[in-house]
């Protein structure tokens, strides 16, 4: 049974359709499989071969592709949301409302855009302690260490533009004390607050900025600074393999010396 | 490092001897396309090997969080009403750390200088040796680093009691305290522990306390503090 | 053991052995997991609900119509200029089928007829809750999201309260509320913002006390503080609660704080208040001036009987010092230039009558066990201290003390407070002990639940103002005798005054002079069912021509010409024909008394002297459309064509007393 299925589904692999999608084709050989990879727009941003022990749970937890994983739930709960969404005082909080109470699983749309956000931001925060204490952030791997903490600055951002959006009491004063604090930069204070919100106060400016942050900008800068971030891992060598100790590295390549 | 005896093979890959300015060398002779061997280590295939592991890792997350979102709904409270503050106002959780230290310090030391500071350390790691050599902290020149680290650890510890800043006070004596075991360790010692202990640099104490400092003060602000800004016992009430 | 721990292994390594079949185990786990919503869908309470109506008018008669009334799904309510986002109807299915009468079980019970429909109000404007909700937690309680959970049924009339300012003739407990609100003077400390921006007003009067040591004793004072319904069951004042020692500083200061008043004690003449008090000259003295109108007394069984304008004087003598209540009665408007109590024309000989007669209603017990030492500075100091802590300034003047702004919380959006109570407020440090009945307080209740956001809201369209508050003042000496008489204290004038006796806004339309002077001169009542009111105030000639006067030239009707009917003259053909009007075609000896032999009529006004009282054409017009002349008569617009209107206007006109009608007859 699982064999035909196979045979079947090499079969649909060798079709005129299929080749003319996926070049690669079927096979289980060596070249097949790195064709599938280097030949796919998306697929060739990561190298073909992977060393072994990086497939281990412990040698990265997973967190970069975890932390993706949300991105791409928030992505698609979040173009579903924004089909009921009106970014406008009071409509925002009546299609919220609307979400919870008419739309068909809106409220399960929320809930799941909610939590992933939160994962994200816990995920991310997490990605960069585990690099951090792998040692993952050493040369030639600096700049892609810089673009995932500029990440993690999109990341927070994205997540508190989100926060406003349900324009409930939560969101705004979550948001009227979070932009308060950059009011308190010396001399141009004011005016990032002001740059900030569309205006002093958080009110439906501040809201319509807010959207267009979280829906387009936001997103679409992330998208272009995880695809560099995806792209330079292949560039600087593959997955950082020497867990957190050089120092250990560095003792056997003097002892090696010492020979 | 190469083999005189085989001019065709090369080695090549990350060393770490490269101390000064690390960079990854390749020799290509004559006779060769271009060709990269790296250290003889077990590889697999991405396909399907690594994109189909990373692709179930996904959706297990995905099916946990359905299930959170079957279970828990989000928070949703009464329409935005500028005229009614409610007591504490809570900022997203992420920023509750920040919001605690602007409790006890002025806004543009908590708001803009330690955040800014932050951001900015997080940058330059990968581009200061210290961190790439990543010794021992207490390795080399040990009595020197030992009379800057307890004059640094003295004047943290000042500053943050001055400002009554115990939350942040309790962790920063904690990993003091465990830096001070370190410089009484060496790679010699007979415990693993303190073998462990001995070989962590210095931006590994940082960053470690960081950590710890992080996740304490965002769980202080998340969990322990009501009306105006006060200490309360999250099982209380 | 051994073996199913090994099919155990087996199972996991054919599942998830490579990751490629791991992958398509895993993602139907998560399709699985993905359905569940949209299948929970199917289950919603609303759909549970509506399956139930379904089964509820299948087996009734009129089964075809309700299912043609019936759609299924989500129901909604829509109204863009309230606010409004019904959606109670998707449960509440059967709320407006007229002949669900008998069932009884939520949600499918029949709303009763109210004078709006629910596509014009919605639902949540008088009930509360969340419209938006679908389910019926959200819906009826009060969540994080909403604060407001449905409204209680026995205080549904103050949501009429939120558009309808003015008193309704379907809301007694709404008005009750309101009357209660400003009466016992809540408003004097709360503030309540009507939506007109103006505050409401309060209708009591309390006294100023910047010169009560004229009044009253000092030890008066005190159990009146400890107590003031042991005093007067029915007094407004509540109850602070005070201690024995703050009672006696803030007697001592009051009376220390008190300034006299020139002629008001002193130029009591002493002969007068010598004489003997008769109290039966005293009795029917009180019972002439008809001061049960306004003032009460307790009774034998502890009724309290009287009026509620004036304070009640069961203990009267207990209180006031004889001399200060003879010079009150003489004249009350030099010790209270604003008080509602007329000044009696009364002569020192009856003022010495009256006030030997109020004396004796004394209660010795009230002050029995009150001793007070002489009054030291520190506690005088400390009394103003807790005089002003307390705000007793928010009600009474007291010179040297400026009255609190603000001094308690605002009501004016009360009612959507954020609370899962109905009764919002709760007993402050401050906030006095009132004694009211559950059923006062249901009604002030229901007025401030009245007070909510959605009332600061409302659109034009749709509020209903109060009637504007009138400070109409006549002019010249007619106004002063108006106000020295307290007129409107019982009646109303031009949207001033009370409502214990008739409007007299078009008096001067209305009546013929002769009989106006000889009513102040000597007034007698109309209605035979209601016990004359308007008391005698021996006036002088001068004063009744210059009231009359004024009366018969301002207080005219712009709607018709005072002399465009003859006051006699009217030929007997036309009083017969309109003594068969009266008797036949519009019955009206039903109501009115024309022949105090046969008629039995006690509703209206006794007719018999109609012809010497009323003007000719007031009588036309009033037969043509009273409710144009006095809005809300109960005299019933007949439609009548001329001529029976003039004919009736003749018959009227003969009625000049029973001796006149007999010999005309």
């Amino acid at each position: 049974m699982a064999k035909t299925a196979t045979e079947y589904f090499d079969n649909l692999r060798e079709s005129r359709i299929w080749r003319s999608i996926f070049r690669s084709g079927s096979g289980s050989s060596t070249l097949h499989r790195s064709l599938a990879i280097q030949q796919n727009i998306f697929l060739h941003l990561f190298s073909t071969k992977v060393r072994r022990r990086m497939l281990n749970l412990s040698a990265t937890w997973y967190l970069g592709t975890l932390t993706f994983g949300t991105f791409l739930i928030l992505v698609v709960t979040g173009i579903l949301l924004m089909l009921y969404y009106h970014p406008s005082v009071p409509q925002a909080y009546a299609d919220t409302k609307d979400l919870q109470f008419v739309v068909s699983s809106g409220l399960f749309l929320r809930n799941l855009h909610r939590w992933s956000a939160h994962a994200m931001v816990f995920l991310v925060f997490a990605h960069m302690f585990k690099v951090f204490y792998r040692g993952a952030y050493r040369p030639p791997r600096e700049f892609n260490w810089v673009i995932g903490v500029i990440l993690l600055l999109v990341t927070l951002l994205l997540s508190y533009t989100g926060y406003l959006l349900p324009w409930d009491q939560l969101a705004f004063w979550a948001i009227t004390v979070g932009s308060n604090i950059a009011s308190a930069v010396p001399l141009l204070g004011n005016k990032i607050h002001f740059m900030l919100l569309g205006g002093n106060l958080v009110n439906a400016n501040a809201l319509l900025r807010f959207y267009v942050l979280h829906c387009m900008i936001l997103p679409l800068a992330a998208m272009f600074l995880i695809g560099i971030h995806f792209w330079r891992i292949r560039k600087d060598g593959g997955l950082y393999a020497h867990q957190s100790e050089p120092a250990t590295v560095r003792a056997k390549a003097m002892a090696k010396q010492a020979q | 490092m190469t083999d005189p005896n085989n001019p065709k093979d090369f080695v090549t890959g990350v060393d770490s001897n490269a101390k000064r300015e690390p960079r990854r060398v390749v020799f290509v002779t004559r006779r060769t396309s271009p060709q990269v061997k790296v250290a003889d280590e077990p590889v697999v295939q991405t396909f399907p090997e690594v994109l189909f592991r990373a692709l179930v890792a996904i959706e297990v997350l995905a099916i946990a969080l359905v299930w959170m979102a079957l279970l828990f709904n989000a928070p949703l409270e009464g329409i935005a009403d500028p005229s009614h503050t409610p007591n504490p106002a809570k900022a997203p959780w992420y920023f509750l750390g920040l919001q605690e230290m602007l409790h006890y310090f002025p806004p543009v030391v908590a708001g803009v200088l330690v955040p800014g500071l932050v951001v900015m350390a997080l940058i330059v790691i990968p581009y200061f040796n210290i961190n790439i050599e990543a010794e021992g902290l207490f390795l080399k020149g040990r009595a020197r680093r030992l009379r800057i680290f307890y004059v640094v650890i003295v004047a943290l510890s000042v500053f943050l009691f001055v400002f009554h800043v115990i939350v942040a006070l309790v962790p920063t004596l904690i990993v003091a305290a465990f830096m001070v075991v370190a410089a009484q360790s060496s790679p010699q010692s007979p415990s693993a522990f303190r073998r462990y202990l001995a070989s962590k640099p210095l931006s590994y104490w940082i960053m470690t306390w960081f950590l710890i400092e992080l996740a304490v003060l965002t769980g202080v602000g998340t969990f322990f503090r009501g009306p105006g800004w006060a200490w309360v016992w999250p099982w209380k009430s | 053991m051994q073996s199913s721990g090994n099919k155990f292994v087996g199972l996991w390594q054919k599942l998830f052995g490579d990751p490629i079949r791991a992958f398509g185990v895993v993602s139907v786990l998560f399709l699985i997991s993905l359905a569940i919503a949209p299948a929970k869908n199917r289950f919603s309470e609303w759909g549970h609900y509506q399956k139930g109506y379904v089964r509820l008018i299948r087996g009734r008669g009129e089964a075809v119509t309700l299912q043609r009334h019936f759609q299924s799904g989500i129901q909604q309510i829509w109204l863009p200029d309230l606010g409004v986002v019904d959606r109670c109807t998707t449960c509440h299915v059967g709320q407006k089928e007229a002949s669900l009468i008998d069932v009884s079980t939520q949600p499918f019970r029949r709303h009763p007829v109210i004078p709006h429909t629910s596509e014009q109000m919605g639902c949540v404007i008088c009930h509360r809750g969340q419209g938006p909700a679908t389910t019926v937690e959200e819906a009826h309680r009060s969540t994080l999201a909403w604060e407001q959970p449905i409204l209680p049924a026995r205080y549904i009339e103050s949501s009429c309260g939120q558009c309808h300012r003015a008193p309704l003739t379907g809301t007694p407990q709404l008005n009750e509320g309101h009357r209660l609100l400003t009466r016992y003077g809540c408003v004097h400390c709360h503030t309540v913002k009507q939506p007109d921006g103006n505050s409401l007003k309060a209708t009591d009067d309390p006294p100023s006390l910047s010169h009560i040591a004229d009044k009253t004793t000092r030890q008066w004072v005190f159990a009146w503080l400890k107590d003031p319904q042991a005093y007067a069951a029915s007094a407004t004042m509540p109850n602070f609660k005070l201690s024995d020692n703050d009672a006696r500083d803030i007697s001592a200061f009051l009376i220390a704080n008190s300034t006299p008043i020139p002629d008001d004690t002193a130029s009591n003449s002493s002969p007068a208040q010598k004489a003997a008090p008769d109290p039966t000259a005293g009795a029917s003295l009180y019972g002439e001036s008809f001061c049960a109108s306004c003032h009460a007394v307790q009774n034998a069984a502890g009724n309290v009987v009287g009026g509620d304008v004036g304070p009640e004087l069961t203990r009267i003598g207990t209180k006031a010092k004889p001399e200060w209540l003879q010079a009150w009665i003489r004249n009350p408007r030099i010790y209270d230039p604003g008080t509602e109590m007329p000044h009696y024309r009364f002569t020192d000989q009856q003022a010495a009558v009256l006030t030997g007669f109020l004396q004796a209603k004394a209660d010795p017990d009230l002050l029995a066990n009150v001793h007070l030492d002489a009054a030291t500075p520190e506690q005088i100091a400390h009394g103003k201290t807790l005089v002003t802590e307390f705000g007793c300034a928010s009600c009474h003047e007291i010179s040297g003390i400026k009255k609190p702004e603000n001094f308690a919380p605002e009501l004016t959006r009360i009612g959507s407070k954020p609370s899962k109570q109905p009764r919002a407020f709760g007993a402050g440090l401050k906030m006095p002990q009132y004694s009211f009945n559950p059923a006062q307080i249901d009604a002030l209740t229901t007025q401030l639940l009245s007070f909510t956001d959605r009332a600061q809201s409302v659109p034009n369209s749709l509020a209903v103002a109060a009637t504007p508050a009138s400070n109409y003042q006549p002019a010249g000496k007619a106004g002063q005798l108006m106000n020295d008489l307290a007129c409107f204290s019982c009646h109303a004038i031009n949207g001033r005054g009370g409502n214990m006796a008739p409007d007299l806004t078009w008096e001067g339309s209305s009546v013929q002079r002769k009989w106006l002077e000889d009513f102040l001169r000597n007034p007698n009542t109309l209605r035979p069912a209601l016990i004359r009111r308007m008391p005698k105030f021996n006036l002088t000639n001068e004063e009744i021509s210059t009231l009359s006067d004024y009366i018969m030239t301002v207080y005219q009707t712009p709607a018709f010409e005072r002399d465009s009917m003859p006051e006699s003259g009217y030929s007997s053909a036309q009083v017969e024909q309109g003594r068969q009007l009266f008797y036949s075609k519009y019955a009206c000896q039903s109501c009115h008394i024309v022949d105090p032999k046969a008629d039995k009529g006690y509703i209206g006004p006794t007719l018999t002297q109609v012809g010497a009282r009323l003007n000719a054409a007031w009588i036309y017009h009033w037969m043509k459309n009273p409710q144009a002349l006095r809005p809300g008569t109960g005299e019933p617009n007949r439609n009548m064509s001329d001529d029976d209107a003039r004919g009736l206007t003749a018959f009227m006109m003969s009625q000049k007393g029973s001796g006149k009608q007999e010999a005309k007859k």
